[in-house]
This record gives C-alpha cells, structure tokens and sequence, in this order.
C-alpha cells in the first residue's frame, strides 16, 4: 500500500512541530531568571543600565547589588559571570552577595555580567543548561549558560573580529566575548555596549579594586592563576605571597601589554581602577572531559583528565580528587579577600572592612550549602 | 537591520521548504526536508 506523498508530508509537519514546541520549551526555561537572596547589609539593587541607557530592560541589563558601609572607605567592584559557563566566578559571586557584611568602603556586586550568555548553551558542546546545589532552604538551581552572548542579541558574527579601538584581530566567535569587547562603545555591538556601560560604571561609581572571576580548562596554562594590570603588581604579589603562607598556590601572571579587550588590559588602561583577573581549574570546558554533564560541573572530576595527566605528556593541574565547585569556589573568595587584604596595607587611609564572607578552609568544611540561602 | 533581512530569508526558505514538501514523493527526502526545517522555525520565532 502506498501512502499518499501530501499525507506525509502533513503528518511530518506536524511531528515536526511536536519537536518544535518541546525543545523550545526546553530552550525558552533558560531565560527564567537565577534568583539571588541578599544579605542584609544590601543598600540598593542598581541596574548596568543606569550607566548606559540603551541597555534598559534589555538582556544585557544586568542586575548590580550594593553594599554600603557606615564608614567611608575604598569601592570595589566584584565582576562575576563574564563567562556563564564558568560556575565558579558566578557562584562566589551569588555567595558573596548572599552572605557579605561590611563596615567600610563599598561593595558593588555583579554576579552576572554577561545576562545575554545565561540564556543559551554554546552549540556542539552538549553543555547542561543548569545545575542543582544544595542549600540551607533546600534545593536550587542555577544556569549553566554560553561562554559568548547568545547570538539573538548579537548577529552575525564576523569572519574575523577586530577589537575596538586597537584593531587586533581574533577569530569571529570572540565578537560576542565580553572579556575581549572592552573598554566598547556606546555605538558598537551589543556585546560593546555591555563592555562600554560597565567601563562607565567604574568611572561614575569611582571603584578603586576591581575583580573580574573565571575558569579555565586543564590544559589552559592560566589556570589558578591571578592575572594583574602592571599597575597592580604589588597589590597582586603581597597578595600571593600571603596566600601562599595559607599553603594556596596562585600563579601571578602580567597582564599582557598588547593583548586587547580583557578586563585586566582595558579597565586599568582606561579608568584608574586597580584590576584583577583569577582563574579556577575546571574539567567541563576542556577538550579531554568526557562524559558532559551537571555532575562535572559539581565534582570536577574527569577520569579522561587523570588519564592524560597520567602520561606525563602533558602540563596538567589535576588530580585523582577533582576539583569540586566548593574548592573552586573557595579559591575565588580567598583570593578576593587576600587582594582586598593587600589593598588595605597599600592604601590605609582608604580601606574596605567586609565580613561574612567564609575563610577557604571554612568553606571546604562547612560545604558551599552552608552559605547559600 | 541585517539581523531582520536574516530573519525574513529564513522565512522565505521555510516557505519554500514546505511547498517542496509537498511535492516530494520520496518519503526519505521528506524527511531530510523537515529537519532542515526545525533549526528555521526556532529562529524565526526567536527561541534559539
Ligand atoms: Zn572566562
């Protein structure tokens, strides 16, 4: 018996749609948004748009918590979720909102700088959408988002990308690269603009620290690793050497004088701002992870890397344990604090007095949901 | 603009991609066609 060609094609439209509502549902659920409970020392929830009007209500338009201390006293600024497929940097970010109390000086919290990047996965990666932690009212999730704006904010991608205002060339997908699209420009791509208000925002709030959390894979030579403005140097390395006493190992790493578009180039050529860049290892964006999925990102753990670390073919910072979020996320807090630390004996006639927030070796006893809401 | 231009030639695609559907008698090319068509409608409609 043979089927008529039209009823087919009717019934294949029609399974198609089927296919089409279910994975758009499925897409759509990552634009609902990461809800974030902040401590009480909260003074005000600003919006990146107030320092680029064209953001507004937009998927850029990131939220930005303050924390205002009594006394007066230094402003730094913790950027976190640059790169939305590094759980670490926004989860020390949604930590620290949640649980900082301060003194003096200001605080200004981003936990989620790239907002556009939280709403997708980056394609033929087989990346989760989110992850679910434990917490002190139960279970949350989170989104596991894209390295890159998604690209309904922002297309086409150029074959080649050249970086304003220096011209440096790099491969078109980094057009949608927050950290390679500062100091941007009001009249640039979407993911300028993000880079231009946030530029803005440290001139007009006059931030005098500012950290910029990410992760690295395995194989990426700057993992671990804390990555400083030449003018931060020895902020930077006070700081290292005091963690170093803590028996944690940073790798202090100069901002390259010719590399363009990153946070610790252009917010330090471009405001008077002291830049920071750290980096935590973590397994799930490495070419070598294996089996992709929530629990990577959780455990940190790849039989694959410890195979390949095995070989001793390859410069590698893994071992059998993983690297779980909480240790990742306990790097994160310690170095911030150690700079903020050495901030303070740089500059005591302007200090930042922040409590609340749990030493390393606390946050590894307690757990990640011990601090978490 | 250009993002608009992209999203009314998809839409003349699909249209295309339909109507050749219809006239396709090859069931296994029918089905080549409506996967072609899945990535399409997402954008179209601005979800992926
Ligand atoms: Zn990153």
């Amino acid at each position: 018996m043979k089927i008529d060609h039209k009823i087919v094609a009717s019934f294949l439209l029609f399974l198609m749609t089927v296919v089409c509502i279910v994975s758009g549902v499925e897409f759509l659920d990552m634009r609902t948004p990461d809800v974030i409970y902040p401590s009480e020392d909260l003074t005000k929830i600003g919006k990146l748009s107030d320092y680029f009007e064209e953001l507004k209500d937009g998927s850029g338009d990131t939220d930005i918590y303050f924390f205002e201390g009594k006394e007066p006293g230094a402003t730094v600024l913790l950027l976190c979720g640059t790169h939305p497929n590094e759980a670490s940097g926004f989860i020390a970010g949604v930590l620290a909102t949640e649980n900082v109390k301060i003194k003096a000086g200001r605080l200004l919290i981003i936990p989620q700088a790239c907002l556009s990047g939280f709403s997708c996965t980056d394609p033929m990666e087989g990346y989760p959408q989110s992850y679910t932690l434990e917490s002190k009212s139960g279970e949350r999730k989170f989104r596991f988002g894209s390295r890159v704006s998604n690209p309904l904010d922002q297309w086409p991608d150029p074959l080649v990308y050249s970086h304003f205002p220096s011209g440096q060339k790099l491969s078109g997908f980094e057009t949608r690269n927050l950290n390679r699209s500062y100091p941007g420009r009001p009249d640039g791509t979407f993911t300028e603009k993000v880079g231009y208000a946030i530029v803005q925002l440290i001139k007009k709030e006059k931030i005098d620290l500012a950290f910029d959390l990410h992760e690295a894979a395995p194989e990426i030579p700057i993992i671990n690793a804390i990555i400083y403005h030449e003018k931060s140097e020895d902020i930077g390395l006070n700081a290292i050497l005091n963690l170093e006493f803590r028996d944690l190992r940073y790798a202090p790493e100069r901002s390259p004088e010719n590399f363009h578009g990153l946070s610790h180039r252009e917010w330090g050529d471009n405001t008077d701002v002291y830049p920071f860049l750290m980096e935590t290892c973590n397994p799930i964006q490495g070419r070598l992870r294996g089996r992709t999925n929530s629990e990577l990102i959780l455990t940190g753990k790849s039989p694959q890397y410890l195979a390949a670390q095995e070989t001793g073919k390859l410069r590698i910072e893994y071992d059998a344990e993983g690297v779980p979020l909480d240790k990742r996320v306990a790097r994160h807090l310690q170095g911030f604090l150690e700079i903020v630390n050495s901030y303070n004996e740089f500059f005591p006639e302007k200090t930042i007095l922040l409590e609340g927030l749990p030493e390393y070796e606390d946050l590894l006893e307690n757990g990640l949901s011990n601090y978490l809401k | 603009m250009i993002f608009w231009l992209y999203i009314v030639i998809l839409v003349l695609l699909s249209l295309v991609i339909v109507k050749e559907m219809f006239e396709e008698r090859d069931w296994k090319k029918q089905i080549a066609l409506v996967m072609v068509l899945i990535p399409f409608i997402l954008r179209i409609f601005l979800i992926k």
